[in-house]
């Protein structure tokens, strides 16, 4: 399931504009990447975010909707969904915890490391959830996500004020735009069936 | 805290009150000290809303210190809503001022011969129990704004709304917070029906005049709450994902293990969960200039809590918790926070229990009432029916198990009586297995105490093995019963699992206050002696095995997206309470 894309965007932001996509992160992006790769290694070699980080910080994760207790064991499919958050509170939170004492609690839905997986090109949708949104989310961004143009023409839609403001310019295929055409130009040149690439140079 | 103040509703020439030594509850607090009471002086056979059944208040063991996270506040009583014992619990400024006012327990016994309605004002000197029928069927927020007039803001307020006075079995009893709004509800098990049953309205704690209570070590008490303090902020939960986001932070992780019950338990996962999660909601929140971080009471380092404002930017609610958004949200297949928010706010107006009402709504939906995800529909079945009593009201406000028979609902989420909260038993099982034994009833913060590998409570368990789910839930019960029993916050029971250092510093508090060595055996000790004699006092009010069960759909009824049954088996249930 190679990733194919009809258009290609690039925007670049101010920083503080990351908010403006939690809903998307929280719901999932797409993202290409080689899979057949431990989890470990998708975030940490492919994504570049740093091992301490992934086992310090990155204690709760779900891939297909199974708890991940060693992510180094938990091999990410074409068409997986992994879901990152930090440590949650609450009883059933503290199950949920990467090797937690607690794990037996769930562990009907914990993962169980599968051998088989077909490396190459492929794409996993990846959710952030709660500080994970602010920290990971805008290297995901910069590293290029792709998204439906429904769900690009709601981001717009819902950030339009915020997006006014702090966009400094976007690239379409290429061609660059001032912000001022975003609505107009996208909504004119996208279908809501169409995949984008979307990208995002973040801005002090 | 060395004496009781024990009020009698139903002496004849009118309420007498009477101050006794609290002896061995001098160094007691919360739910040891209210079950303890009640497990003594309530009959267990007791009609929960006639002249026998007691209604006891009590603080925590260091409520009305400098300690943090000491502020909360117990209630016990027998049940209207299961029959069994009940203690709820919740923040707000009572905790503190009562400490601080030198009471380690309120007892309420009896009940008026007249149809008469009190309020009970406490000071430093004197206790002035009055009648005032100015203020029957108030709801708690015109209620304490009334109150407001007459006693100001530099006191705390306990009262109870106008499901209280009709004796709903989902009635709650409320606590003002630091804003003096009746926004922090002892929610569970219709404990404000027993208030509203001894016909008493509101009691107005007043410490003007008090000191914070003295600890027997002040320098070792003043370094354990700071190093206490310290291990709470630097942990991941409650110095970061708590504050940021309360418990609602649990919605999209609860949603992706297909373990948020959805439509009355229909399915575990909700296509609308984002919309409602707690990173929308601190968001929303934000913009609206309202708060994501804020504490129920004076003293609380954590602040899971926040402020809702509505769309003008106009205090409408505190911030929903997570198993609110649930119960009115996931549940009844409604992801407008909006909505969510104003039934919390009717929720605690009316005084009802947020899990409850929500409950019982979806069971409502379910039994064809009105349609899930009718947002328009569930606010009129709270606002024009529980708040006014009708025949309907007095259904759903009687609670999830009565609104299912009356609307001949057969999957009704319930455990003796008490309406399941936020998280599906076929999919974290071990939770499952406290929903079944908690002697509360359906409970999650019966078993919440996470630190069971650092009290090493029963030993050493394997938790690989599927048998370890009830040797786990039976330490999770104990360890939870003591952390209720000192009166603190659940939410300390993270930095306590994860860091040694800071349960010693919790210890060391304790110690240093009473003058005593505690250790973590003394915890579980207490823990396991307040669990027997709740158990004992079920078990006298006619409970059996056969109550610490699931409804049969969870066994029946596979959930998506896992397709689980529950499976843990009721001969391991049963060895639940098998503890030396
Ligand atoms: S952490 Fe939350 S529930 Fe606990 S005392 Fe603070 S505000 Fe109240």
């Amino acid at each position: 399931m190679q990733a194919a894309t009809d258009l290609n965007l690039q925007l670049t932001l101010k920083a503080h504009l990351i908010s403006e996509f939690y809903p998307l992160l929280q719901r999932g992006v797409w993202l290409p990447v080689i899979t057949g790769d431990n989890v470990m290694k998708l975030l940490n070699n492919q994504l570049g975010i740093a091992e301490a980080y992934v086992t310090d910080r990155i204690t709760t994760l779900f891939l297909d909707g199974k708890a991940i207790d060693d992510a180094a064991a938990s091999i990410v499919k074409d068409g997986s969904t992994l879901a990152l958050s930090s440590a949650m509170p609450g009883l059933v939170g503290s199950t949920m915890r990467r090797g937690g004492h607690l794990a037996a609690m769930r562990g009907e839905i914990t993962y169980h490391p599968t051998q088989t997986a077909t490396i190459g090109a492929g794409k996993v949708k990846i959710k952030l959830f709660n500080m994970l949104m602010q920290e990971v989310g805008p290297l995901l961004l910069e590293r290029g996500v792709l998204l439906s143009g429904a769900e690009l023409i709601t981001l717009l839609d819902e950030g339009a004020s915020s997006f006014r403001d702090g966009c400094d310019s976007f690239a379409l295929n290429s061609q660059l735009y001032p912000c001022a055409e975003l609505g107009g130009k996208l909504l004119t040149t996208l279908a809501p069936q169409q995949t984008v690439l979307l990208k995002v140079v973040w801005k002090d | 805290m060395d004496k009781i103040l024990r009020i009698n509703m139903g002496a004849s020439g009118g309420p007498s009150q009477s101050i006794e030594e609290a002896g061995e509850f001098t160094a007691l607090g919360g739910r040891a000290t209210t079950s303890m009471i009640v497990a003594k002086e309530v009959p267990p056979d007791c009609h929960p809303l006639g002249a026998e059944n007691k209604l006891v208040i009590a603080p925590g063991m260091l409520s009305g210190t400098a300690a943090a996270m000491s502020g909360r506040i117990s209630v016990g009583c027998k049940s209207p809503l299961t029959g069994g014992i009940k203690e709820s619990n919740a923040g707000g400024q009572v905790a503190q001022v009562m400490a601080r006012l030198g009471y380690a327990a309120i007892i309420i016994e009896g009940k008026p011969a007249t149809d008469d309605l009190y309020k009970i004002h406490i000071d430093k000197d004197k206790v002035t129990i009055s009648v005032d029928n100015n203020l029957k069927l108030m709801d708690n927020y015109p209620l304490v704004e009334k109150l407001r007039e007459e006693y100001g803001d530099k006191v705390a307020y306990m009262t109870i709304g106008s499901a209280g006075e009709r004796k709903m079995a989902a009635a709650s009893i409320a606590c003002s917070d630091p804003e003096v709004r009746p926004s922090r509800h002892c929610g569970r098990g219709g404990v404000g029906a027993v208030m509203g049953a001894k016909q008493v309205k509101a009691i107005i704690f007043d410490d003007n005049g008090c000191k914070h209570r003295q600890p027997k070590d002040p320098e070792k008490f003043k370094a354990a709450n700071r190093a206490y303090v310290e291990g709470i902020r630097k942990h991941a939960v409650s110095g970061e994902g708590l504050p940021a986001y309360g418990t609602n932070i649990l919605t999209n992780v609860l949603n992706e293990a297909g373990g948020y019950p959805t439509n009355n338990f229909k399915t575990g996962f909700f296509e609308g969960g984002t919309k409602i999660s707690g990173e929308a909601q601190a968001e929303l929140e934000i913009k609206r200039g309202g708060l994501a971080t804020h504490g129920c009471h004076r003293g609380c380092v954590i602040q899971c809590s926040g402020i809702y404002n509505d769309k003008d930017g106009k205090f409408l609610t505190k911030q929903p918790e997570y198993e609110t958004v649930w119960s009115h949200g996931g549940h009844c297949g409604i992801d407008d926070l909006d909505t969510i928010a104003m039934l919390d706010f009717l929720d605690d107006n009316i005084g009802v229990d947020t899990i409850e009402m929500g409950v019982a709504i979806g069971v409502a939906m379910d039994g064809g009432v009105i349609e899930f995800g009718d947002c328009e529909g569930a606010i009129r079945l709270v606002r024009d029916e529980v708040g006014k009593g009708t025949p309907l009201g007095r259904i759903l406000g009687g609670g999830a198990e009565m609104t299912g028979k009356a609307f001949a609902v057969e999957r009704v989420p319930v455990v003796k009586g008490q309406a399941l909260p936020a998280y599906d038993p076929r999919t974290v099982q071990g939770i499952g297995v406290t929903y079944a034994t908690s002697t509360m009833g359906a409970d999650h913060t019966a078993g919440y105490a996470v630190a069971t590998n650092i009290l090493k409570v029963g030993g050493d368990v394997d938790p690989l093995k599927p048998e370890g789910q009830v040797d786990l839930s039976r330490n999770l019960q104990i360890a939870t019963t003591a952390i209720d029993a000192t009166g603190m916050c659940l939410f300390i029971a993270f930095p306590i699992l994860d860091q040694p250092e800071t349960f010693e510093a919790l210890l060391d508090l304790l110690g240093a206050f009473y003058g005593i060595e505690m250790t973590g055996d003394d915890v579980v000790a207490l823990g396991k002696k307040v669990l027997n004699l709740e158990r004992e006092f079920n078990t006298k009010a006619g409970f059996g095995a056969e109550d610490d069960r699931l409804p049969r759909f969870f066994k029946t009824e596979p959930l998506a997206p896992h397709n689980l049954t529950f499976a843990v088996k009721d001969e391991e249930l049963d060895e639940l309470y098998n503890w030396s």
